[in-house]
């Protein structure tokens, strides 16, 4: 094994642990990220297979497949973040419109 | 014909003019004054400034909201059009706090809104020769493209988009929920006034180009931003 494959693979496994630790996210989130983090290795791993399966794919090269398929987990990751952005700011929005009713001062009570 | 103006005691209750206001300066007040020279109800609503507007206000009979962070000013015009109609308002003005638009025009929307065959009015600075001169030639351009692309998003084909003067009937606010926070508001309040069914009509209304206004108006560059979220909103509803 190469150095820089002990390398990719230690982040790896440093990050799933973090994600199974740290994030208090639900069991499924926590399965797919493994599966993720487990698939990661397996290329790291396996370079031949990447290539293999690139080949199968009609891909070129084992780098070009992983390049694609970062690509796409990538936007989608960037989706699922704004998305969750906007729950959120429709939340606080929601929290802060009640806010402003509540505390509403009508013009006899100015100052 | 004569408008009623000033208003009667009971315009204070029945005629709200919405103010959504972000760290405007003194010509927060200014503006406050001449609106309240019209004897009707206004609500301010601070977006979030900082310092808060509360000083400006001041001794002034105004109805003084506050969003306690930003949110923008589509949340703030819908807060400003909930608390109008939780008072029982029967007519509901939206006008910008930084001096651009002109307080004549409110008595000339009251008006319209009271002969009862339209249920909201919307300012334009295009329909009148020496209204449009007043406009930068810049921005001229740049509203005329908006135009086109509101009409794509809202099914409305006007003679100015994003000038801030609404005039609306109470049952017509009811059906006004904006979502939007940003500017994008202007093309969902178009948006929803098409799908009610709204019977809508232009009003000429002169927009006063100050170097405040100007300063605090929005940006070339921000008019790419707005069709980008118009977009995403269309698409990620």
């Amino acid at each position: 094994m190469t150095k820089i494959q002990f390398l990719l693979i230690g982040s790896l496994i440093a990050g799933a642990a973090g994600v199974w630790f740290a994030l208090g996210t639900k069991l499924l989130d926590r399965l797919a990220m493994i599966a993720l983090m487990a698939t990661g290795i397996y290329f790291v791993a396996l370079p031949d297979h990447t290539t293999a399966i690139a080949k199968f794919l009609g891909v070129g090269r084992g780098t070009d497949l992983l390049l694609y398929l970062s690509i796409i987990t990538g936007s989608y990751a960037i989706l699922l973040v704004y998305l969750r952005t906007r729950r959120l700011e429709r939340k606080l929005t929601e929290h802060v419109r009640a806010m402003a009713l509540h505390h509403a001062v009508p013009p006899v009570d100015q100052p | 014909m004569q408008a009623p103006f000033p208003g009667t005691r009971t315009d204070r209750l029945s005629v709200l003019v919405i103010v959504p206001c972000l760290n405007e300066g003194p010509v927060l007040r200014q503006t406050l004054v001449e609106l309240l020279s019209l004897n009707l109800g206004v609500v301010v609503v601070d977006d979030g400034s900082s310092p808060p507007m509360r000083d400006f206000c001041r001794g002034l009979p105004v109805h003084l909201l506050r969003h306690s962070v930003n949110l923008g000013q589509g949340a703030a015009l819908q807060t400003g059009m909930d608390y109008a109609l939780g008072l029982g308002a029967e007519y509901l003005i939206h006008f910008d706090a930084d001096g651009q638009h002109d307080p004549a025009s409110i008595p000339r929307a009251l008006e319209i809104l009271r002969r009862g065959d339209t249920a909201v009015v919307l300012g334009s600075r295009f329909l009148n020769a020496e209204h449009t001169r007043a406009v930068p030639w810049l921005k001229r351009c740049i509203l005329r493209g908006g135009i086109a692309v509101s009409w794509v998003f809202s099914g409305l084909w006007l003679t100015d988009t994003h000038n801030g003067f609404r005039g609306f009937t109470r049952a017509a606010a009811q059906q006004i929920h904006l979502t939007e926070n940003g500017f994008s508001h202007a093309t969902e309040i178009l948006e929803q006034i098409h799908r009610a069914g709204l019977r809508y009509r232009e009003l000429p209304t002169l927009v006063r180009y100050t170097d405040y206004s100007q300063r605090k108006g929005q940006s070339v560059a921000n008019s790419v931003n707005l069709i980008v979220d118009l977009l995403l909103h269309k698409i990620l509803r």
